[in-house]
């Protein structure tokens, strides 16, 4: 399987009258944009867009996914296969993809019993800042981001908003990308796996994503992961978008759409493949199993896999919090007992300086090579901002009756929960806990 | 500038006083240069002396009144030499030599304002007992590897001495104290995940960045017997509060529970309770409540005389990531609350 990307780098992006794509510089239409996605209006109202550029004073809130503008320009099925039309697997071919430039979605989704109020499901602020102290929790402060600002209708369930706040990101980030088209890429790239080293050790990637319902969810080829056993995927399905977010509840440990499609441990073991390592392809499952049986048959089926493509290494990484983590770690566990060596990344706890309690909510004896993704123990102040994009206020505590502080001033949190990305389980930031 | 000045620990072998025999000697101090000192004023090129040297035996310094009554004089001298740093070992794998050294650092640091630093091997008894508060330089298991620990036990005391900052673990040469704080690493996570599995598939050395603590074992409490006469609690981590959750109990990361009175109530009704819990979909759970206190089922075997009775108040918090420290604090006080109403046994759900 061969899938060359072609990058086409974005410098800048600016309104105008005409959408067009020319000499890196992005001019951009909101009639254009808007006429694009007017057809999904259902439990959408409408849409509005605004720009926000790197090394801005800004503060993005109630974000709830992060997209890689691409399109498919040759090759079976299209970006993102199986939300418009039949699920066709992707991951050969020729796609284009706008870089240094992100198409985010943000709306405040109802807290109302009506929609969504239940437990875990509520949508959790996530809040990132362009500048300062939280800057480098996401890698998207470096890019120009088109930020999607909803209007969402009244009364309608948390399922249909979710899905035309999907949608709606997803058409308009094909419709920057197709501007690409008939343009010469910046720089080319072939990904491929299909020839292997048999001196170098085979390793796989188990990629074990969130899914618990509406707003806690996970998309494969646009079905959620609900009932998936551990499956197989080609590392080019995943760079064509075969897995979509949905996962609004913890801003910190959500992955978003944008890093399943870039997924940084992927890059990674791309760069290593033929050198290091022979990249044998992504155990993909779900996390949030609901017993112990189905735990550890997912742990058993993610090991069996491994071993089929004889693996001898696997890197074990999920999404979520503690729950995942007890997936993760059996998976860990299982492999290390059938000979396949692991390694895993994780966010950890450990207080404010790092001895009150324990690291992990979850390990087991054989996790002896876990790399820390931060702590989320550790207090942050935000400080005051020129600009949010997303709405007036936060919107925090819910369950204690809701606290709804101005979203420009200084705010403090004692926890780096509702800041975007902040438990870097992708291995997408250098944030880590120094030990000392 | 002045030479920066160092007093040095030692035990009765190294100061050339006598091995296993003379391990109950009491305090010496020696004014000449012995044993690792030598080394170490090499590593310092001149700019830090040993200026004493104290030595006792390993066994007289590891009796607690022995030490007690030494304290006055380490103090004095102290005192009189103010050094800059106070080092202790190398103590390699020795145990009771690395208690002295750990427990000494510990003293002058704390009680005499002094920066310490011993060194020693990892697994050395005295490790888990002071390496939360203490410089400890990580060495090898015995002594033939001396020359290989000196330069980093040289490096950190001159930094000591020096009063500059000192960098992390993975630089200093020091062991992990447990203390961590959010940095950048000079890698990202995806890059060093990908390392530290090539290593360990290479055979190469690896460590872990997260150190395993393991999991106490917990023994489960004895069965109940005696049932129609005992007295039964109902406690939930499953997040059951009433309609509100009066108490502000957090949703996630509990570190407070509720106590709430079930006295003469037949059931918990919709609408009067709910659940908070931030771990899973609740509606199911405040649709019907008994779903994590079953008080209805309760009351009929109380009814028909099968069990004593239920206790008047019940338990409740929401255990996700939950730290385990407040876990045992909230179990300690649930247990003891219960212990001293005379309730005979508990049901705990949890979700």
């Amino acid at each position: 399987m061969k899938l060359t990307r072609q990058y086409f780098n974005i410098k800048d992006v600016l309104w105008g009258d005409t959408t067009s794509l020319s000499d890196g510089v992005l001019t951009l239409c909101r009639e254009d944009m808007k006429a694009e996605v007017t057809t999904l209006f259902k439990a959408v109202e409408d849409v509005d867009f605004e720009i926000v550029k790197p090394g801005e004073n800004t503060r993005i809130i109630h974000l709830l996914d992060t997209l890689q503008p691409m399109y498919k320009v040759r090759g079976n099925g299209m970006q993102y296969s199986g939300f418009f039309g039949s699920p066709i697997t992707v991951g050969e071919g020729v796609t284009n993809l706008l870089t240094g430039i992100t198409v985010m979605e943000s709306a405040a989704l109802p807290w109302e019993e009506s929609s969504a109020s239940s437990g875990l499901l509520y949508p959790r602020d996530a809040i990132m800042d362009m500048a300062g102290p939280i800057a480098d929790f996401t890698p998207f402060k470096d890019t120009l981001n088109l930020v999607i600002l909803y209007k969402l209708a009244e009364n309608k369930s948390s399922i249909e908003y979710d899905n035309d706040i999907r949608l709606i990101a997803i058409k308009i980030s094909t419709y920057i990308a197709s501007l690409t088209k008939e343009l010469v890429p910046d720089e080319s790239i072939c990904y491929t796996i299909d020839e292997i080293n048999p001196e170098l050790p085979n390793v796989v990637l188990v990629w074990q994503c969130q899914n618990q319902g509406p707003y806690a969810n996970t998309f494969l080829y646009g079905q959620s992961i609900d009932n998936l056993v551990p499956t197989l995927l080609h590392p080019n399905e995943l760079l064509d978008g075969c897995v979509v977010s949905g996962n609004y509840v913890w801003p910190a440990f959500k992955v978003p759409t944008y890093l399943h499609a870039n997924h940084p441990i992927v890059m990674e073991l791309y760069k290593n493949h033929g050198k290091t390592l022979n990249f044998r392809g992504i155990i993909f499952c779900r996390s949030h199993n609901p017993s112990t049986w189905h735990k550890e048959r997912c742990a058993n089926f993610n090991v069996k896999l491994a071993r089929y493509l004889n693996a001898k290494g696997i890197i074990m990484a999920w999404e979520g919090g503690g729950n995942a983590a007890v997936d993760g770690m059996l998976t860990i566990q299982c492999a290390e007992k059938n000979g396949i060596k692991a390694s895993t990344i994780t966010f950890e706890f450990g207080g404010i300086d790092g001895t009150e309690g324990i690291l992990l909510v979850d390990d087991v004896p054989e996790a002896d090579a876990i790399i820390s993704g931060g702590s989320i123990e550790k207090h942050y102040k935000l400080p005051e901002v020129v600009r949010v994009v997303g709405g007036d206020v936060l919107r925090l505590n819910k369950e204690s009756g809701g606290y709804f502080p101005p979203s420009d001033k200084a705010i403090e949190f004692e926890n780096t929960t509702h800041l975007y990305l902040a438990g870097n389980q992708t291995g997408h930031s250098r944030l880590f806990a120094e030990a000392y | 500038m002045a030479v920066l000045k160092a007093v040095h620990y030692i035990n009765q072998f190294y100061a050339g006083l006598g091995g296993e025999a003379m391990a109950d000697i009491g305090l010496h101090i020696l004014e000449e240069k012995k044993g690792p000192a030598i080394g170490l004023e090499k590593l310092w090129n001149g700019e830090m002396e040993v200026v004493k040297i104290i030595v006792c035996g390993d066994n007289f310094i590891n009796n607690d009144d022995n030490f007690l009554n030494i304290i006055p004089d380490i103090k004095e001298i102290i005192n009189q030499e103010k050094p800059d740093v106070f080092i202790a070992g190398p103590a390699f794998n020795a145990g009771r030599y690395g208690v002295a050294c750990a427990k000494l650092c510990d003293y002058v640091r704390k009680e005499l304002g002094i920066p310490s630093v011993t060194a020693m091997w990892h697994e050395n008894p005295a490790v888990d007992m002071y390496v939360k508060d203490n410089y400890i330089v990580s060495t090898s298991e015995t002594a033939v590897g001396m020359t290989k620990s000196l330069p980093m036990l040289a490096k950190l005391s001159l930094k000591l001495a020096k009063k500059e900052s000192v960098g992390p673990s993975r630089f200093e040469g020091y062991l992990r104290t447990g203390h961590r704080y959010n940095e950048y690493h000079e890698k990202t996570g995806a890059e060093r995940v990908v390392d530290l599995l090539l290593n360990k598939l290479n055979n190469k050395p690896y460590k872990t960045e997260i150190p395993l603590r393991g999991f106490e074992t917990v023994t489960p409490a004895s069965k109940a017997t005696a049932l129609k006469d005992a007295t039964i609690a109902l406690v939930t981590t499953g997040g059951l509060v009433p309609m509100g959750n009066p108490d502000k109990i957090k949703q996630a990361f509990a570190v407070t529970y509720g106590k709430y009175d079930i006295e003469g109530v037949d059931s918990l009704n919709k609408g009067i309770y709910e659940s908070i819990h931030g771990g899973y979909d609740t509606t199911f759970a405040t649709n019907d409540p008994h779903r994590l206190i079953p008080l209805d089922e309760m009351r009929m075997l109380e009814k028909e005389g099968l069990i004593g009775g239920i206790y008047k108040y019940f338990f409740s918090t929401c255990g996700v990531g939950t730290n385990i420290e407040s876990s045992k604090d909230m179990g300690r006080r649930i247990a003891a609350d219960l212990k001293n109403a005379g309730v005979s046994a508990a049901i705990l759900t949890s979700t």
